[in-house]
Formats: structure tokens, sequence, C-alpha cells
């Protein structure tokens, strides 16, 4: 046998497994439903993809309900009263975290917005307490659980409105550009929600606002300083 | 000794291949393109053997050349926000089918050549 002649099977083996190894790759890949680059989906798949979520929120839902029950079964067990105790300070931790009463670290996006002053043209981009509440909504609607502008928290009670332009109030502190916006919540989310195409950055930027994202696995959140009272609200439990 | 070659190869590619790491949804096009270039020169290679004028050089590079050029092309059409890659698929597949029919009729002139040669020493032997 000639040297050539095994040169060349060697060859063909090494292509023909090539072939294979890609072609396996590929059926793996094709038949893999943990797809998660969206913008490259054909729309069947996306409707496909769109079902197969809704029938798992539903699921969700049901689990949600169930954990409901077993909470309500808790509060009525006396028996387990350590379970008990232990849940309802695991709740008043959270209850804590979601007012606003302690910092909090997680992963999210931070949001710079800058005035842009153009001097001499009219087209100058000053942000207003208007573009801070879109933005906040914006935040919220895509699962932002805990959002601070220049490490103001937002909280239930959070005032946000114009003073003598551009300072803005926020918590009743008057505060200038930049604003840095910080959220936390699930990155892809955050970022998709603020990037799609005609969606708030695109909008902005087009506004010749200075504005820019970024996402961090590791953003603290500062705790709301000042201090929430109750002084109408009577304090009894209202009874259905 | 090439078809124990191609055996080995293909034995190999399965073994590694179902153990193989996933690669992320976004590669998928240029994957199933550089197969179908693959494919394509296959079938080429086997067309020219039936005609007699296979060169194993030309093979070999058209088999990698082509699928890494398609894998390019299709990645340029990325950028540039046009389907190209389905273009080159039209393509590769388009030149499969002709060497495909090119390799089905090679083999059916022979078996039909076989039938008559077979019939001719039938009806000789009939004679005699």
């Amino acid at each position: 046998m000639s040297k050539s002649k095994i040169a060349v099977a060697i060859t063909i083996g090494i292509m023909s497994f090539m072939m294979i190894y890609v072609m396996l790759i590929q059926i793996s890949i094709a038949s893999d439903d943990d797809r998660e680059e969206i913008e490259f989906l054909r729309e069947t798949e996306l409707k496909d993809l769109l079902a197969s979520y809704k029938e798992r929120y539903e699921e969700t839902n049901e689990k949600i309900v169930e954990a409901k029950n077993k909470i309500d079964e808790y509060e009525k067990d006396e028996k387990s009263e350590e379970d008990t105790v232990a849940l309802l300070e695991e709740e008043v931790k959270q209850a804590k975290m979601l007012l606003g009463y302690t910092d909090v670290v997680g992963e999210g996006v931070i949001v710079t917005m800058e005035n842009n002053v153009i001097y001499g043209e009219e087209e100058s981009a000053i942000v207003r307490a208007s573009d801070l509440i879109e933005l906040i909504n914006e935040l919220k609607l895509a699962g932002a659980e805990a959002i601070s502008i220049n490490d103001e928290r937002i909280i239930s009670r959070t005032d946000i409105f114009d003073v003598v332009p551009p300072l803005i109030h926020i918590n009743g502190q008057r505060k200038a550009s930049p604003f840095v916006i910080k959220a936390i919540g699930d990155i892809n989310y955050l970022e998709s929600a603020l990037k799609i195409k005609g969606g708030f950055i695109d909008s902005y930027t087009l506004n010749n606002y200075k504005i820019s994202i970024e996402s961090k696995q590791e953003i603290t959140i500062n705790k709301y300083e000042g201090e929430l009272t109750l002084n109408y609200i009577n304090k009894e439990e209202v009874k259905k | 000794m090439i078809i124990l070659a191609i055996v080995i190869g293909c034995i190999l590619g399965v073994i590694l291949g179902i153990n193989a790491p996933t690669i992320s949804y976004i590669y998928s096009d240029y994957l199933a393109i550089s197969i179908v270039a693959a494919l394509d020169s296959v079938f080429g290679g086997i067309t020219a053997t039936l005609k007699n004028n296979f060169d194993f050089k030309i093979f070999v590079t058209g088999f990698f050349g082509n699928a890494i050029l398609s894998i390019l092309l299709a990645f340029l059409g990325n950028k540039l926000n046009v389907d190209i890659y389905l273009a080159a698929i039209v393509v590769f597949v388009g030149r499969m089918f002709n060497n495909l029919t090119i390799i089905r009729r090679f083999y059916l002139e022979k078996w039909t050549q076989m039938k008559a040669k077979k019939a001719e020493i039938a009806k000789e032997q009939s004679k005699e």
C-alpha cells in the first residue's frame, strides 16, 4: 500500500468524522428547547415558544396558589409555632426589603441620563420628571424589584416632580443631572425592555438625550432614608 | 481501505458528536449551511468518480473551502441583513440534485445494459 493511498484514506476518514460530528451538533441544537435568543427565531417558532411559556405561566400560577394555601395553613396551625415564627420573620424581612427599609444587592442595570444642553439651539434636551417617571414605569413593567435614582430609593410614596428646571425633586430632595437610575431585576428583561426598537432608549437618543445603559451582576441600592408614618390610616385591619 | 476510513470516521463522529457540547442557537444557521456545503462536495466527488475525472485535491479543497466560504457568506449576509444563506442553500441543494440525477442515470444505464446483455446471452443459448 503506497503512502499516498494511506494519506487519502486518513483525510477521508477525518472528513467523514467532521461531517458526522457537525451534523450531530446541529441536530442537538435544532432539537434544543432551551432557546433564549429570541431575536433570531422565526415567527412560527416564536408562537410555539409563546404557547409553551403560557403553559409554564399557568403551571407556576397553580404552584403559587398551592404555596399560598400552605402559608395559610401554617398561620392557622398553632402546633408548629417555630415554623410560623420563622415564616413570619422571613416575611417581615422580605416586606422590609420591598418597602425599601434595607439596602439590597442583586443583578440589574444602571441607566444614566444626562442633560444635553446645546447653547444657542432649541433642541437641547433636559431631563424632566416625566422622563424619569416613564423610565421607572418601564423598569417596573420589566419586573424591577428595587429602583433608585441618584441613590434615592423609589418606594410607593416617592414623589418625583420638576422644581426649577433642570432640578428635580425626588423623595423631597433636589437632584440634578446626571441621573443614575439603578434597578435590580432580571438583566435580560430589563435590558430588552429598554433597548427594544422604538423603546425608551431609542426614542430618547433620537431626541438628543445622552443616555447609556450598563448591566451588572451586583448592584447595591440604598435604603429609603426618610421615615414612613401612618397618621391617617386606621391601624385596625379592615374586615371584609 | 478508504471504506474502512469512512466507517471509522463515522463511528468516531457519532461517539463524540452525541456527547458534544451544545452551541448557541445563533450559530445553527452557519452549521447547517456548512453541512449542506460539505454534502454537496461529497455528491460532487461521487459524480466525478463515475465520470472518471475525480481529483482528490479538488475534492478536499472543495469540501473545506465551500463549507468555510458559505459560513463567511452567511455571516456577511447576517451583517447586511440579507438572507444570503438561503441563496447558498438553494445553490448547494440544486447542485446536489443535479449530481444525484447524474448518479442515478449512470447506474440506471448500467442496469439496463446488464439486462440487455443477459437477454442476448439467453437468446444465443436458446438458439443453440
